[in-house]
């Protein structure tokens, strides 16, 4: 049963998969205890929970799995509910606190006030935190755990929250002046769809400003778990979800009908004691009682069990391969921020090829230049 | 499989792991070692080929966990 609550769809445990990104939902094992954790906690909760969770399989062992979505949504939007309800958050959410931060800067690098704007994915409110009344004038709130949605943190700027699914906007088009999405937009699963939903709603002239992990992010917990299950049990597959790299990030928003777009990276570096560590901080945090990122995999072709002697395994390579003098080992996040525009005619277009008056070369001389402009 | 006891016991036994884990740094060094070679030089990385060095890592991790549940 506790099986089924993880529906993994038809998928061979040797799939050799080229890519393979942990994002460490350390294993059915753990995953069983931890709905049944549930129960303790929580009566009413668990019950809900036992039950959706045959639901979800259900809804697994349809169209949902395989490569078209690749992500459980009802289970991820249980995870995210269950991680929201407990005490403290913010002591576990510091990644998230900081990508929120940043993708503020960028909202306030654009010297504009903003009368509507959007928050796809917000959690706790990470971004409308640091902004202020001045740039943004009023802010909507959009996430799939209602959860989340009722413990968001204080923000001056006067919100209005709404529970709705990333890919599935209820807004008319032509709605907002500036969309936000800080770290929710991993774990959709028609990205492409989900892009053009947010460039739906946007207004003519308004920014998307996003953030999302990047292909790098947990490498060293992905490569060394490949490493231990081939040479423990002869193949792997993937544990972690997988994330998008920049190439496609950019053809997606280029599709989905953004201008002028700029994608930057981050790499954040956190360091923990040992793999153990990592696998809960970020596994724990979703699901079990620790938890509150509520970032576990969703990915449908989970290997079902992750074995004891192949997570020693993995620890002992991470350590050796990653780990620094002092034995803590990193984990690596990497970000990608994207700003993308929602065309309008008075946007500036790139020049014409071959309309260039002044040359690179004169560069050296451009005091000159300006001085003769001004006679 | 019944009760939630199994279960929090299976996540007890896990949440030991990283200390269990210190007290044998040499030999997850070796295996880590081993599995790291394997990766840089001709040998390929295949099923079982540091065996050895795991089951020394093994022996050591169930010694110190008989030790700490005394």
């Amino acid at each position: 049963m506790r099986s089924a609550s993880c529906s993994d769809g038809p998928s061979s445990p040797w799939e050799l998969v080229p890519f393979a990104c942990p994002l460490m939902r350390a294993a059915a094992l753990l995953r069983g205890p931890g709905s049944l954790l549930l129960r303790a906690s929580s009566g009413c909760w668990c019950r809900r929970f036992w039950a959706a969770s045959g639901e979800a399989a259900a809804a697994a062992a349809s169209p949902g799995s395989g490569a078209r979505s690749p992500f459980d949504r009802q289970l991820k939007r249980k995870q995210k509910n269950w991680a929201a309800l407990q005490p403290e958050p913010a002591k576990y959410d510091y990644l998230r606190e900081e990508v929120g931060g940043r993708v503020a800067d960028r909202v306030f690098d654009i010297t504009r006030t903003f009368p509507l704007a959007l928050d796809v994915g917000c959690g706790s409110g990470y971004i409308a935190q640091y902004l202020n009344k001045e740039t943004v004038e009023k802010l909507f709130q959009v996430d799939m755990a209602e959860n989340a949605l009722k413990n968001t943190m204080e923000t001056e700027i006067p919100t209005v929250s709404v529970v709705a699914d990333e890919e599935f906007l209820p807004f008319k088009e032509d709605t907002f002046d500036l969309v936000v999405s800080s770290l929710s937009l991993h774990w959709v699963n028609d990205l492409p769809r989900a892009f053009r939903e947010i460039h739906q709603v946007l207004k003519p002239d308004g920014v998307f400003i996003g953030a999302m992990f990047g292909g790098e992010t947990l490498y060293e917990l992905r490569c060394s778990l490949q490493l231990a299950e081939l040479e423990r049990e002869g193949g792997f597959s993937p544990h972690v979800s997988p994330f998008t790299d920049v190439t496609d990030l950019g053809h997606l928003l280029g599709r989905a009908g953004f201008n002028t777009l700029t994608v930057d990276t981050d790499e954040i570096q956190v360091n923990y004691p040992g793999m153990f560590e990592v696998m809960e901080d970020l596994q724990g945090k979703y699901i079990f009682h620790k938890q509150r990122m509520g970032e576990s995999n969703c990915s449908w072709n989970r290997k079902p069990i992750l074995h004891r002697e192949t997570m020693l395994a993995a620890a002992a390579i991470y350590q050796e391969m990653y780990g620094s003098n002092d034995g803590s080992v990193p984990a690596t996040f990497q970000i990608y921020y994207m700003i993308g525009w929602k065309f309008q005619e008075s946007q500036a277009r790139p020049a014409q090829r071959g309309s260039a008056t002044v040359s690179f070369g004169d560069l050296a001389k451009i005091n000159a230049l300006i001085s003769r402009e001004k006679k | 499989m019944s009760g939630q006891g199994v279960w929090l016991r299976a996540r007890e036994r896990l949440r030991r792991f990283p200390e269990l884990l210190a007290g044998c740094r040499d030999q997850a060094a070796a295996y880590g070692k081993c599995v790291a070679a394997t990766t840089t030089g001709p040998a390929e990385l295949r099923k079982d080929v540091c065996t050895k060095e795991f089951e020394a890592l093994k022996e050591c991790f169930t010694q110190a966990a008989k030790k700490t549940m005394k």
